[in-house]
């Protein structure tokens, strides 16, 4: 690559220690500067709100952006993301069903929305890499197509549970369709959500060292001690468990997870243990940044507050096509 | 021979991917630690599916492979990456790891879960890519390589396992004829100096009958011949071999020149 670059230090203990720290203290100072736009004199009611929509976005994108460098490693594909591989909506169509339902009957618990996601995601995870794998081997051009197809078919499943829904709530399922952090987001969700998002985000970084040596191929990989199956599952049950919660808090928030991944990348290296940790903390501050131009632009110029979701897409649909023409130039240089 | 020297045995070795089509029909042979050992045969006799079968990625269907005198499934994932290294056929790196980087990954199985290196990883890297005269580039990545300086990588990478056994496939099959000498050359070194036991898995008939201290020839997924070079290379066993008229022409080495018809 013409743009690599300059080959960064060697991974230390104390250096990831030191991104981890750097990571927690600048996000609280981005999230801090964040919950000062907008308006200010707020009760004590409404400030909770707003840190309570800020955490959201944290959690969002920390989950997406870590994900998504681990998907990348994974399967060896910069392309690779948990929204383009259908992940995002198959957690989608299990956040949607659990809406449904939750508006059919009541009494269903707050533990519902965040279980039927999972299920919804890894369901789609296990598709989306039965599809595109043959013999354990996976052609990266087969996997994208795979997760659009799964796509389009949790769309289509996603539009019928519309035809189940009150009509008058489906513009409130549409904007959540965009991507969109909810301003009435319980601290249940959040609790729940951001601990899958913790937790699925530190054994991705657990799993770093190993993803690192799946980059040269998977029978070195084993050769050299990895458990190749046992780290593929493990890599797309936690992504799917970082994206159902992703996606329960905040719907289908695309891209994110490919545009972060790879401009750290881009400032640090291949290295995933770097990348998982640096990637967390970027996509949290990026989605927090995001979520606050959304939420203070957007009413300025008379369109009310603005998905996350359709700003990150913006970006992220050329960014895409970029990646995968630079990817065909390589491929034919 | 002593059988001591025996580390890797493979007998009665069988394998299909699919039911009724067998990739391997009963395969016996030993790898010994001091010698190189070439596995030559034509496309699809089942040379790769040994070699896989060899260091566990594969589990056969039925015979038998033993490491160090026990059976190879009975060594944990790590206990035998400290034993066989492999070195593939492409050397490949999906993303733009440094030479260092890539030769400290062999580590993984000797080094923590999060693969921090400890100065005892970082002396063995070190060695490794000084035996592989790969040091100068340490701080490149294999696309600025040529392919013959990527496979010396690739073996360094494997050499940091400080491994009993290399196990290599067709290492050598996309290079030129001074990167494949050079190739030969340091399996020879490896296999006499440190001592190990290579095994290497070719197309190139003549270097293998010229460096290797035993080869072993396939076909159809069973063992046509193996010994010395000088046993091995006849002409009735190449053709039987390799399906075409063959002759041989004396180089003054010992072991003859083949050349296809």
């Amino acid at each position: 690559m013409a743009d690599r670059p300059a080959q960064p230090a060697a991974v230390t203990g104390w250096m990831l220690l030191l991104y981890l720290l750097g990571g927690v203290i600048l996000a609280l100072a981005v999230a801090g500067v964040c919950s000062l736009f907008g308006q200010v004199d707020l009760d004590q009611q409404v400030w909770r709100m707003r840190l309570f929509h800020l955490a959201a976005a944290a959690a969002v994108g920390a989950a997406l952006a870590a994900g998504g460098a681990a998907l990348q490693g994974l399967l060896k594909n910069p392309l690779a993301e948990p929204y383009i591989l259908g992940i995002s909506s198959g957690a989608g169509v299990g956040v949607l069903l659990g809406l449904a339902a939750g508006a059919a009957w009541a009494g269903l618990t707050w533990a519902t929305t965040p279980v039927l996601a999972l299920a919804g995601a890894l369901l789609t995870c296990a598709v989306v890499y039965g599809i595109a794998q043959h013999r354990g081997r996976l052609n990266p051009y087969s996997l994208i197509l795979a997760g659009v197809i799964v796509n389009a078919f949790n769309g289509a499943v996603m539009l019928s549970i519309y035809l189940f829904v009150d009509p008058y709530r489906i513009a409130d399922f549409a904007r959540w369709a965009m991507g969109n952090i909810r301003y009435d987001t319980s601290l249940a969700l959040l609790v729940i959500c951001g601990a899958c998002v913790l937790t699925g985000w530190f054994v991705l970084f657990l799993r770093a060292g190993a993803l690192n040596t799946l980059g040269l191929g998977d029978e070195v990989a084993a050769t050299t001690g990895v458990a190749v199956n046992r780290l593929r599952i493990e890599t797309f049950v936690f992504v799917g468990l970082m994206t159902a919660a992703a996606v329960a808090l905040a719907g289908p928030v695309g891209f994110l997870g490919l545009i972060v991944p790879h401009i750290c990348r881009m400032a640090v290296g291949p290295d995933h243990r770097r990348l998982v940790i640096l990637a967390g903390f970027a996509g949290a501050i990026f989605l927090m940044v995001v979520d606050t131009l959304c939420r203070t632009v957007g009413p300025a110029v008379g369109v009310g507050t603005v998905p996350v979701g359709i700003i990150t897409a913006l970006l992220g649909g050329p960014f895409f096509i970029w990646l995968l023409r630079r990817r065909f130039a390589e491929a034919s240089a | 021979m002593s059988h001591e020297a025996q580390i890797l045995e493979v007998a009665e070795l069988s394998f299909e991917y699919r039911p009724g089509a067998p990739v391997l029909r009963g395969v016996s042979l030993a790898a010994a630690t001091g010698k190189l050992l070439c596995i030559l045969g034509p496309n699809g006799s089942g040379k790769t599916t040994l070699l896989r079968c060899m260091m566990g990625t594969l589990r056969p269907g039925g015979g038998w492979v033993g490491l160090n005198k026990r059976p190879l499934r009975e060594h944990s994932r790590r206990g035998l990456a400290r034993l066989i290294a492999y070195v593939p056929q492409f050397p490949a790196s999906a993303f733009a790891f440094s030479v260092r980087e890539i030769v400290l990954m062999g580590r993984f199985a000797q080094m923590g879960m999060l693969g921090l290196a400890a100065g005892q990883d970082r002396a063995v890297a070190r060695q490794a890519m000084i035996m592989t005269e790969t040091l100068q580039f340490a701080d490149r990545t294999l696309e600025e390589l040529s392919g013959g300086e990527a496979q010396r990588v690739m073996i360094a990478r494997a050499l940091a396992q400080q491994p009993r056994v290399l196990l290599l496939d067709e290492p050598t099959s996309h290079l030129d004829i001074k990167n494949q000498l050079a190739i030969y050359r340091m399996m020879v070194r490896l296999a006499h100096d440190w001592p190990m036991a290579v095994v290497c898995v070719s197309h190139d008939v003549n270097l293998a009958a010229r460096f290797a201290d035993e080869l072993v020839l396939m076909r159809d997924g069973r063992v046509v011949a193996g010994g010395p070079p000088a046993e091995v290379i006849r002409a009735d066993v190449l053709r039987e071999t390799y399906s075409v008229e063959v002759s041989l022409v004396d180089a003054g080495s010992g072991v003859p020149i083949v050349v296809a018809q």
